[in-house]
């Protein structure tokens, strides 16, 4: 009969730990870990209390009975007294006797203090013995270390949670610089109000229509904000002048776009490329852009992409030398300098966009609404379907 | 015969509430013999047989409900039946003293036998 009994106490224990790693939630672990207690020593009632910080109040988080018994009835000075994890019979505190309560046990892990377990008479009526103390006494220790490993994963939780918002809020601040930089930029010149916007929006729209991750995406993004920045040190008088620009202006307009490579190196972007991207958004596939004359071999995806919404943008939007394009001119002329200025696999990309926005099927619509209102949107979706078809073929024969 | 969740199901035999958990005897099938019970209780069946031929384990979870649906039988005036119970199991239930809680048959026949000559 020892025996069976000390392998009936053994089971129990392991009974202990299945339900300690089981997959539960908190409330669930409780409770099951409860029964655990009050089946291993046939207690009808019992309850489990828990303070998850030093500075909370303990509580019954898992009771079965005891249900007139509130924790503030209960006079903690003797428990934190008792020995760690020692379970010991309540004689003196009257609220747990006339409560029922045979047993109580603090359940401590190291130094802190993180509730106790309380559990009522036998259903056999059968004192507790000494066997039976020192068992209850194992279980209380691997239900303190339980409560307190919730309330280490809760605290980290709280912590990523908190540490989420604090990098969501610094990810807006960080947009919202973006933008006022973008906006000084553009602010220079009043023909280029919202150019970076744009060029940014448009470059995602290729971009996510190449398949690009979003982490990618986000990275063209910040080229398209920044891409002329370098403009900030071009006098104003050039930028807004209305007459065509002299051999020397023209060479001084140039220089933006390593301006641009210059500032924006200086910081240390979690993107790959930016820097290159946005050096090179004047480059020509034929090699005669500039600043370094690359050819199309030498020119990344991200400076294609943003070649192209750069010089759609300047197309369709007003100058102070010249009337914006429509939709219809602006495609023809992307079409027109295909190969020598623009890639075809970029522009094709850029027809299924621009062809996705008519059809409604991109969430908002971010191109077209911009650049033409009053346009016949079914002739630019026939114009676009023929591109998409022509570049397509292009495409398969590359 | 109704099923309820938790793998548990019953009948009815005359005055006697015949209840199948089935599977582990735990948390959640303990739980589910509970509710079983306590619903035949409360229809106002004072003879429940618990038929343990397909529980493979009652472990100290399912002792716990086991002494919830005791103790909840003995307050009605209530008898409550054990039968096809694995031997392991009612060495268990002897070592700790609740053989004296619960009648146990070897089956049902035997059970249902003994509740009639029980009577009313």
């Amino acid at each position: 009969m020892e025996l069976r009994k000390a392998l009936y106490n053994i089971s129990a224990l392991a009974d202990l730990g299945t339900e300690i790693t089981a997959e539960k939630n908190f409330q669930e672990k409780l409770g099951s870990l409860l029964h655990v207690v009050l089946g291993t020593f046939l207690a009808g009632k019992g309850a489990i209390a828990y303070r998850e910080k030093p500075e909370c109040e303990v509580a019954f988080v898992a009771r079965k009975g005891f249900d007139d018994l509130s924790v503030a009835d209960i006079d903690l000075g003797p428990l934190l007294a008792a020995g760690k994890n020692r379970p010991y019979r309540p004689a003196a505190n009257e609220a747990l006797v006339s409560a029922g309560v045979e047993v109580i046990t603090p359940l401590w892990d190291r130094n802190d203090f993180i509730g106790f377990v309380l559990l009522g008479r036998k259903f056999t009526a059968e004192q507790y013995t000494e066997d039976d103390l020192e068992i209850l006494g194992m279980i209380a220790h691997q239900i303190a270390i339980t409560l307190k490993n919730h309330a280490l994963f809760h605290h980290v939780t709280e912590q990523l949670e908190e540490n989420r918002k604090l990098y969501e809020e610094m990810r807006r601040i960080y947009h919202d610089t973006l933008q006022a930089f973008a906006a000084a930029i553009d602010a220079k010149d009043v023909y280029t109000r919202h150019h970076s916007q744009r060029v940014a929006k448009y470059s995602v729209a290729i971009a996510r229509e190449l398949g690009w991750s979003e982490h990618d995406i986000e990275g063209i993004y910040v080229a398209g904000f920044l891409h002329d920045v370098g403009k900030l040190v071009i006098s104003n008088e050039i930028l807004n002048k209305k007459t065509p620009f002299t051999p020397d202006e023209m060479k001084e307009i140039r220089r933006h776009s390593l301006l641009s490579y210059k500032i924006i190196s200086q910081i240390k972007f979690p993107w790959k490329d930016v820097e290159k991207i946005v050096k090179h958004h004047h480059e020509r596939l034929d090699g005669t852009g500039y600043p370094d004359a690359l050819s199309k071999e030498d020119l990344s995806e991200g400076a294609k992409i943003l070649t192209l919404a750069d010089s759609f943008d300047a197309m369709t939007s007003e100058r102070a030398y010249r009337k914006k394009m429509d939709v219809r001119k602006a495609l023809a002329e992307l079409k027109n300098c295909l190969h020598k200025q623009f890639d075809d696999k970029i522009l094709l990309a850029f027809c299924k966009v621009l062809d996705k926005e008519i059809r409604g099927e991109l969430p908002e619509p971010d191109i077209l609404p911009h650049i033409d209102r009053g346009s016949d949107l079914s002739v630019i979706s026939t114009l676009l379907e023929g591109l998409i078809e022509e570049l397509s073929g292009d495409n398969r024969e590359g | 015969m109704t099923t309820s969740p938790f793998q548990v199901t019953s009948r009815l035999v005359k005055d006697v509430a015949i209840v199948y958990p089935r599977g582990y005897l735990n948390n959640l099938s303990g739980e589910g013999l509970v509710n079983e019970c306590g619903k035949h209780a409360r229809a106002g069946m004072k003879k429940i047989v618990v038929n343990f031929r397909e529980t493979d384990l009652i472990n100290s979870i399912g002792i716990s409900f086991l002494l919830n649906i005791m103790e909840d039988l003995q307050t009605a005036g209530g008898t409550l039946c054990f039968t096809e119970m694995k031997k392991v199991h009612l060495d268990t239930f002897e070592m700790l003293g609740l053989t004296k809680y619960f009648l146990f048959f070897p089956d049902e026949q035997a059970t249902l036998q003994a509740l009639r000559t029980q009577g009313g």
